[in-house]
Parts: C-alpha cells; sequence; structure tokens
C-alpha cells in the first residue's frame, strides 16, 4: 500500500515551471532516495510534500488523505516529519529543549498552560532516550545554535523523527560533513528509520546505493527514471542526465 | 530544593522591606515598583520569550486599570460589592478580553508587520479614548475611590503600607504565574517559534496559536497591571494607554534584559528609580535616560541582567575575582568622565552664576569653570579608553576554559 | 460647498506632500537596510530647529540649503557609528535602537532649545496671498511647499531611475550582497541612501516649520503618521508612499472640513438617540473629530488584508 502519492504535481514559481508533472508512489517501509542534477527541483519537492509550499495542480496523498496546500503543521501532526538542506533547529534553546518541544504534540500535551514540562516524567524519559540515540546525551544543556556542525544535523535529524513519525523526509542529511561523520550519519539514519518509511535527498552517491530500496531521478523538475539502484545505473537517460558522474562509483 | 528558597527568599524579602525602609516615599517607591514589575514582565512574555516587538502593550494595561477604576466606583456607589484586593483580577480580566479580541487578528504574523499593526492599535485605542468620554473620562480620566471596598481583617486600604501589602502580594503570585508559564508547553513553544517559526510548524505546531496564546496571557498580565495602579493611584487616564507608557514599558524591559526571567524587574526596578529618585536632582533626567537607553542598546544588548549573567562564566570558573581590580582600573576614569560630562549638561542648564557640584563650586559664565571641566572630560576618556584593552584581557582570561583532556573518538 | 471642498483638497495635497517628502526618506531607508527607523521624524524636527536657529543669523534662504545638509551629515553618521554596530543584534535591536535614538533627539531638542514653542516665520519673499478664490486667501508659502515637494519627488524618480548610482541603489535595496559582490561600496551607499533619506526629512522640517510650528513635539505627531503611510503604501515603494501620503493628507483634509458625524448617518435612516445614552460618545462622533485616528484605522485594515501594503512586494 503506497503511503505517499503524489499524481502529477506542477509547481510555478512566476514564470518558471520547477516540477513539471510528477507522479511517484512511495510504499510503506521503503528507503528511497531522490536524485537529481543541483537545480533540478528535489528540495522543492520537499516543501511541497511538507506544506512549505502550495501545488499548482495535482495531488498529494499521505495514508490516504489529501495534503497538497495543507498547512505545514496540519501534515506534521498527520505522521511526516522533515529535516532541512540548512540546519533549522532551535538556536537559542538548549539541546535537550529542542529535542523534547519536538515530542510535545506527539505526546498530547497541545497547548497546554497547565502542565509543568519538568514534571513530565514520560516526556523527559522520552526526550533522554532520542538524545541517547543520536548520540547528543552528553550535549544536552549547550544551547543548539553552539554545537558543531556535524553535532547540529544530528540534532536536526533527532527533532524530526523525535515526534515517532511514520515518514521522514531528509534533505541532504550528510550534507558538508567530513567522510567518517557522514559514516555516523548514516548508520544514525539507518538505525533510527528502522519500520520507517524514508525519502532522502543525497548526491553521494555511494550512499544512496548502500540506503535506498529505490531510487527516483529528478532532472528539470520530471522524473526520468524511477527503479531500483542497479535498473537505474544502468539507465541509459539517467547516464546521460549525469554526464558520467554515476560511472565513476561503478 | 534550591528552586523553592528563592520563591521564599523573595517572601521574606517582600514581608521586610517596609521595615527596613519604613519612609512614606519608599513605600510610594515599592507600590510603583511593584506595578512595573508586573507590567514588564508581561511584556517580556510577548519579546524576550516569544519575540513579538510590540508598541501598544499599554493598551491592555490601561484598559484593566479603566475597567479596575469603574469597579471601584461601582463599589462606592454600591451598585456592586467587591473586595479591593479582588481588584486586580478584575483588570487581567478585562486585558485579557482586550487581548483575545486583538490577538485575534494581529497575531498572524511576526515581525515588523506586528510591530506596525500594535502600534496603529496603540495609536487608535489611545485617540478614541480622548472621544469615548463617559468609559474614559477624556482628558481628566476617571477616578475612584479604593476605601469602600468591605475591609479585609480590619483593613480599609487607607494608608499606602495596605497598598503595599496588597500590592506585593500580587506580584508575588503574579511573578509565580508568569514563571511557571514559561515550563509550560505553551511557553517552551513560545520559545521555540520565536527562535525558528518555521521549524515549530514543521514539529506540529500553529505558529499563529502560540503566540496567540502568549499574546493573551501577556494581556492578562497587563491588565492585573493596571488594576494594581488603579488601586494604588485611583486614578486613571488615557495617558495609561498611549505610545509613551508602551514605549516606557519596552524601556525597562529592554534596559533590563529580554533574554532572562529576571531582566524585566531588574529594568522595572531601576527605572522606577531613575523616575522617582532621579527626577528629584536634576531637570535633566530624562536625557540621561535616553542617553543610558541609546547606550545599553548599542553596547550592552542584553541588559542589565544579560550583564550580570555574563560573570557566571568567570563564577563556574572560580575567577570571578581576577576581575575586580581590572573593574577598579577602569571604574575610576569612567567615573570621573561620567561625572564631568553630567557636571558640563548640568551647568549648561544653569541661569546663576554659581552652580555647585558635588561639593565643588563652579561659575557657569566663567572661562575658568568651562575650561576645567573640559579638560577634566577630555583627560578622564582618554584615560578611560587607556584602561580598556586590560579589561577586554582580563575577560578573556576569566573565561578562558582550562584544557581538559578529550575523549578519544 | 465647492470652495471648502478645493481649498480642503488643496490644503490636503499640501499635508500629503510634506508627508511624502517624509516618507519618501524612510522607504528608501526601508527598503534598503530592512529598518524602519524611528527616528527618521525626528530628523525632520532637527531640521527645523536647525532652520530656526540659522535664520535668525543669516535668514530663511540659506537656511533652506544648510540645514538639510546638517541633517544629512548627522544622519549619516547615526548609520556609520550606531546603526551599524546595532546590526549584528539583530532587526528587533535595530528597531529599539531608534526607537531610543528618536527618544534621544527629543530630549537633545529640549535641551538646547528649551520646550517653549519657537517663532519661526515664513520667510517675506513668499508671506503674501497667492490667490484668492471665494473669498479666502491661498497663502503663497504653501505653493512653494507643494513646489518644492513635486521637485523632490521628480528629482529621486529621475536619480533612481535614469542614473547609474540610482540602478545600483534600486539593486542593493534587493541584492545587497549580489551588488556587493560586484565591486560596489555597499556600506558607503548604505551611509549614503541613509544620509539623503535623513537630509530629506530634514528638508521637509526646514520647510513645515513655519506651518506646522516648531516644538519639541513635532516629531512624534507627525512620525506615526509617517510609519502608516510607508506601511500602506507598501514597503519600498516610491509610487506606494506617494499614494498613501496623498491619501491621507486629503483623507484628514476632508474629514475635518466637513462637518458630518455619525448622528448625519443615524438620522439618515431616521434613528436618533438621547443625551444621556450610555453610548452617546458614539453616537455623536463627528468626522472632524475622528480625522487624527483615521490613519491608524486604515493602517490596522490594510495590515490584516493587504500585509504587503498597496503597492508593495515586499513583507518583513
Amino acid at each position: 500500500m503506497a503511503i505517499l502519492s503524489l499524481k502529477n504535481i506542477t509547481k510555478k514559481f512566476g514564470q518558471t515551471e520547477i516540477i513539471r508533472g510528477v507522479s511517484l508512489d512511495i510504499e510503506q517501509g521503503e528507503k528511497h532516495a531522490i536524485i537529481g542534477p543541483n537545480g533540478a527541483g528535489k528540495s522543492t519537492l520537499f516543501h511541497l510534500i511538507s506544506g512549505r509550499h502550495s501545488v499548482n495542480s495535482g495531488t498529494i496523498e499521505f495514508k490516504g488523505n489529501e495534503i497538497q496546500n495543507r498547512a505545514p503543521y496540519e501534515i506534521a501532526r498527520m505522521g511526516l516529519a522533515r529535516s532541512f538542506q540548512v540546519t533549522n533547529i532551535f538556536p537559542l534553546m538548549s539541546v535537550f529543549e529542542n529535542v523534547r518541544c519536538a515530542l510535545l504534540w506527539s505526546m498530547g500535551y497541545r497547548y497546554s498552560f497547565w502542565h509543568l514540562v519538568g514534571k513530565q516524567k514520560g516526556l523527559n524519559e522520552k526526550a533522554e532516550q532520542t538524545l541517547h540515540e543520536i548520540g547528543l546525551l552528553d550535549r544536552r544543556n549547550f544551547p543548539a545554535g553552539e554545537l558543531a556542525y556535524a553535532e547540529q544535523r544530528a540534532l536536526e535529524l533527532g527533532v524530526a523523527i523525535a515526534s515517532g513519525a511514520e515518514m521522514i523526509l531528509l534533505d541532504e542529511p550528510v550534507a558538508g560533513m567530513s567522510l567518517s561523520e557522514a559514516r555516523n550519519a548514516v548508520a544514525l539514519i539507518r538505525k533510527i528509520t528502522e519500520g520507517k518509511t524514508l525519502i532522502m535527498v543525497e548526491h553521494d552517491m555511494n550512499i544512496v546505493f548502500d540506503v535506498a530500496d529505490r531510487i527516483s531521478v529528478l532532472v528539470y523538475g520530471e522524473i526520468i527514471a524511477c527503479d531500483t539502484p542497479d535498473k537505474v545505473r544502468s539507465n541509459p537517460r539517467v547516464q546521460e542526465a549525469y554526464l558520467g558522474e554515476v560511472a565513476t562509483s561503478a | 530544593m534550591k528552586k523553592f528558597t528563592i520563591w521564599i527568599l523573595l517572601a521574606v524579602t517582600l514581608l521586610i522591606l517596609p521595615e527596613i525602609f519604613d519612609s512614606l516615599l519608599s513605600i510610594s517607591i515599592f507600590n510603583q515598583m511593584a506595578i512595573m514589575i508586573v507590567f514588564a514582565l508581561s511584556y517580556n512574555m510577548l519579546l524576550g520569550q516569544g519575540g513579538m516587538l510590540s508598541f501598544g502593550h499599554a493598551v491592555y494595561f490601561g484598559m484593566g486599570g479603566f475597567l479596575a477604576v469603574h469597579v471601584l466606583r461601582m463599589v462606592e456607589y454600591e451598585t456592586i460589592m467587591m473586595s479591593t484586593t479582588l481588584i486586580p483580577l478584575v483588570g487581567g480580566l478585562f486585558g485579557l478580553l482586550a487581548a483575545i479580541f486583538i490577538g485575534s487578528f494581529s497575531t498572524r504574523k511576526a515581525g515588523t508587520v506586528f510591530a506596525m499593526i500594535s502600534l496603529g492599535i496603540g495609536e487608535l485605542i489611545a485617540a478614541s479614548s480622548l472621544i469615548l468620554v463617559s468609559f474614559f473620562g477624556g482628558e481628566a480620566g476617571i477616578s475612584g475611590d479604593r476605601t469602600f471596598g468591605p475591609p479585609l481583617f480590619g483593613i480599609e486600604f487607607t494608608q499606602d503600607l495596605h497598598i503595599y501589602y496588597l500590592g506585593a502580594a500580587w506580584m508575588y503570585v503574579a511573578i509565580l504565574f508568569m514563571y511557571l508559564f514559561t515550563q509550560t508547553p505553551a511557553g517552551r513553544m513560545a520559545n521555540a517559534v520565536r527562535d525558528n517559526a518555521e521549524r515549530a510548524e514543521f514539529i506540529g505546531y500553529s505558529a499563529r496559536k502560540v503566540r496567540f496564546i502568549s499574546f493573551c496571557a501577556a494581556g492578562f498580565f497587563a491588565g492585573v497591571a493596571g488594576g494594581l495602579f488603579a488601586v494604588n493611584y485611583e486614578i486613571i487616564t488615557e495617558e495609561n494607554l498611549n505610545a509613551i507608557t508602551s514605549g516606557r514599558v519596552l524601556l525597562m524591559a529592554y534596559i533590563g534584559g529580554l533574554g532572562f526571567f529576571i531582566g524585566p524587574i531588574v529594568g522595572a526596578i531601576v527605572l522606577t528609580l531613575v523616575n522617582s529618585v532621579l527626577s528629584n536632582y536634576t531637570e535633566l533626567w530624562m536625557l540621561y535616560l535616553g542617553i543610558m537607553f541609546v547606550l545599553t542598546v548599542m553596547f550592552l544588548p542584553r541588559g542589565l541582567a544579560g550583564f550580570m549573567m555574563m560573570h557566571r562564566v568567570p563564577w563556574h570558573l572560580g575567577k570571578l575575582q581576577t576581575l575586580a581590580l581590572p573593574y577598579t582600573i577602569t571604574f575610576i576614569p569612567g567615573t570621573v568622565f561620567v561625572l564631568s560630562m553630567i557636571a558640563m549638561l548640568e551647568m549648561s542648564h544653569v541661569s546663576s552664576n554659581e552652580f555647585v557640584f558635588l561639593g565643588i563650586t563652579l561659575n557657569p559664565s566663567g572661562a575658568g569653570s568651562w575650561a576645567l571641566l573640559v579638560v577634566v572630560t577630555g583627560a578622564s576618556f582618554y584615560a578611560l579608553r587607556r584602561t580598556l584593552p586590560q579589561l577586554r584581557a582580563a575577560w578573556a582570561a576569566a573565561t578562558t576554559i582550562p584544557e581538559i583532556n578529550k575523549e578519544a573518538n | 460647498m465647492i470652495e471648502v471642498l478645493t481649498f480642503a483638497t488643496l490644503n490636503g495635497l499640501v499635508t500629503g506632500l510634506l508627508l511624502f517628502m517624509l516618507a519618501s526618506g524612510l522607504t528608501l531607508i526601508f527598503s534598503m537596510m530592512g529598518v524602519l527607523n524611528f527616528a527618521h521624524a525626528s530628523f525632520y524636527m532637527l531640521g527645523a530647529y536647525f532652520a530656526y536657529s540659522i535664520s535668525l543669523y543669516m535668514g530663511f534662504w540659506p537656511a533652506l540649503i544648510i540645514a538639510p545638509l546638517l541633517v544629512g551629515v548627522l544622519g549619516a553618521l547615526v548609520e556609520r557609528y550606531g546603526l551599524r554596530h546595532v546590526h549584528k543584534s539583530g532587526h528587533v535591536a535595530e528597531l529599539i535602537f531608534t526607537f531610543g535614538l528618536a527618544f534621544l533627539i527629543e530630549e537633545v531638542v529640549q535641551f538646547f532649545w528649551g520646550r517653549a514653542t519657537k517663532d519661526y516665520r515664513q520667510p517675506e519673499l513668499l508671506d503674501f496671498p497667492l490667490f484668492t478664490l471665494f473669498g479666502q486667501n491661498f497663502p503663497a508659502y504653501k505653493a512653494f511647499m507643494i513646489f518644492i515637494s513635486v521637485a523632490i519627488f521628480i528629482g529621486l524618480y529621475f536619480v533612481l531611475t535614469r542614473t547609474r548610482i540610482g540602478i545600483i541603489i534600486q539593486a542593493a535595496i534587493t541584492h545587497p550582497h549580489t551588488v556587493g559582490n560586484l565591486g560596489h561600496n555597499v556600506p558607503f551607499i548604505f551611509m549614503a541612501v541613509f544620509g539623503v533619506g535623513s537630509a530629506l526629512a530634514g528638508l521637509a522640517g526646514v520647510i513645515a516649520g513655519p506651518v506646522l510650528t516648531t516644538f519639541p513635539g513635532m516629531a512624534l505627531v507627525l512620525g506615526s503618521i509617517v510609519f502608516v503611510i510607508v506601511v500602506i503604501g507598501g514597503l519600498g515603494s516610491l509610487i506606494g508612499a506617494l499614494v498613501a501620503s496623498l491619501l491621507i493628507g486629503l483623507l484628514q483634509s476632508y474629514a475635518i472640513a466637513s462637518n458630518k458625524g455619525m448622528q448625519d448617518l443615524l438620522n439618515l435612516f431616521g434613528i436618533s438617540f438621547e443625551r444621556d445614552h450610555m453610548l452617546n460618545d458614539l453616537w455623536t462622533i463627528t468626522l472632524p473629530q475622528i480625522a487624527p485616528i483615521l490613519p491608524f484605522l486604515l493602517l490596522v485594515l490594510v495590515l490584516i488584508f493587504k500585509p504587503t501594503g498597496l503597492f508593495g512586494k515586499r513583507e518583513t
């Protein structure tokens, strides 16, 4: 059963068409990577799915409900979480607070002004657990804005998955990381997305082929191939689009 | 356990303060401080915690105050019966009502749009208050009498001292609840929305609704402050709603320090003192206030509380005392500079031939006195500049974390 | 009726164009630096006071040139040593800084010039009625004000759209980093624009001083209205500032000139209320009474329904 279904999505900014008729079905539990040259529209696609932008036409269905043009918070509440290409956390709050806030809605606290967060055992335990999973437990009281880059990316990941979302969108999660940092990050991603659906935008082909069950190739706003890694690798259209980049990682 | 000690300490301090400073003037200043502390804290719910800059917060203060005075009048004319102790609550509820109504459309956006809407609403309501004379009393405002309510343990609130205890109690409760609010999901999300509204949406929260809740809470407590004002002064006017009062509370919160809970408390105390004490010594106190404000924005953006908190790091490292000497070295020329500048400003305002400053007699029309002041100002400024590098070096040394063995990774 | 309308229109035009002189500088500064300069009206006030003092020694006409220049230099210094320093603390800090500056300037003015209204007079050359219509005089000085305002608008429009520096400024407004990368000294441009904007405000003060009275509260009176105009017109749009200035100037002028009130409206529907009805104030409201609040009402409405303003493309 497709957990996410895009049907003929188009998006224009002014006169420029960024997404030109994208259709895609993602299965539950699938690990799906979206690759493509710069400017292909990968981030825009994420923005459309997560509610940051509205579509010009087409529908997006998540767990059977239409989510296109809905507010980001509505979509988030349905179980869809995302991370950002440029680190997007709460810089003035501590690492622990960042994660704890991400847990609030899913644990039912809503806009309560009658609960004291310090006293909520379940909430705090889960926050600690999440911090432990992303390896930032010893940084728990640091202001998030003062973490090292790779740690911020890890926190970004933590905030995205804390709510227990069923589907996670990761936008270039290892961008700007060193080789060893990226390796750790990928291991972390694998661990925390077990059993969940993952859609990942990524440039590093090694990671893509390592993690993904299926790959979609987005070029100039259209998907030119959507298949298992091996089939995509040998797809002539894809090779043409990349002008040899795929060949070097064979 | 440590957390409770602060609250106990506060309660004890409030109880013994009027015993130590028992003059009528002191009591009246304390009462003013209590009102301003609640007002400034309510403002910080918007700005420091919510990231919403408002230029019209006095509206909720004033609205609360106006209804409070009207209720006092109704008690006086025996239309209703209510204890004076509940008046601040009345003010709070009306402030809340006004905030719900105005917040319903003004909290959609943050940033400059919100600031401008708040300015527009503030001016609108202040101007309307001069037109709607029956509720707002026109230029003269509305006055009432707080002594007609049923006595509380025999007290009829005739004296300022009685008002002190009432005000202190309400202030204590208000501080407590405003602090607790910051520890609730609503309060935490207010911080999150302040830091990154977009991200807050992606973790499931409507930024607009979070802001709306902060806005209403801030309106409630501002109304409480307005009610306290009404009980204290027994009169309320258009001035308590207008841009000047809104500006004043912004000043208090900012100078005190937006990023800390106690910031506005510090700001309210300092500004009330400046307002009441300094104004007795010089006509130019508003000018000094303006200079202090601009200098704070430029050099102490985290306010007085921020400045104090900066010292936490050296304290944790046990190096706080290393700053004592460098501070003294800078403090001496610094003080001389400030005093001579003040002398020059004050002297130019004096019309007679004699001007006494700190026991020194100067001649405002004599070139000798002016020359002296100019030289002293220049020399002390120069000396001050020279001492700054050593202060900076001392700070750098006092805040370096000693190298500890890093874990092998 | 026609005579009231004519003079109301002329007066509205004078006010509107004066407001535009203030709003144009503020718009430029806002669109370039993203800061709504609260002290802008303070520069207007300084212009009036400087001109007053200068005119005491040298007459009106030298003051017309020197005072705006002084204010412009002051503005440039404020940007260079004040605003730029605060810029790194964020937008809120910048707004608060300009707010504090406005407060400070008002105090400084009172310190040097005292609190009383200054007897700042129109130049004798212009102190005659330009024409008489329906028995009322229209002073030549007011025509002079219109003339200067229009000349400024044309000059600004020309510089911004037809000269090289103008194009660079327009580009720096939306893409400061790119313009910087192209080798232009963007900080200097910022300082210059701030200086010119302040000088314009000062010029407005020089001309308006004799007519709108020169006193320490003059910045406060005009300041909020100018913000309203800039926001209604659309942040960053000079045309919007012009339209909004004229709109508000004329609206207020008509409201003050007419004597119609709520009662007339209600009488149309056959409703009337006794004297001591509780909401009597509301029913007896007249247009002249609400004239001062009309701009703010408009502001709130525009911000709710069209936050980018009438002509604006940018929100903050």
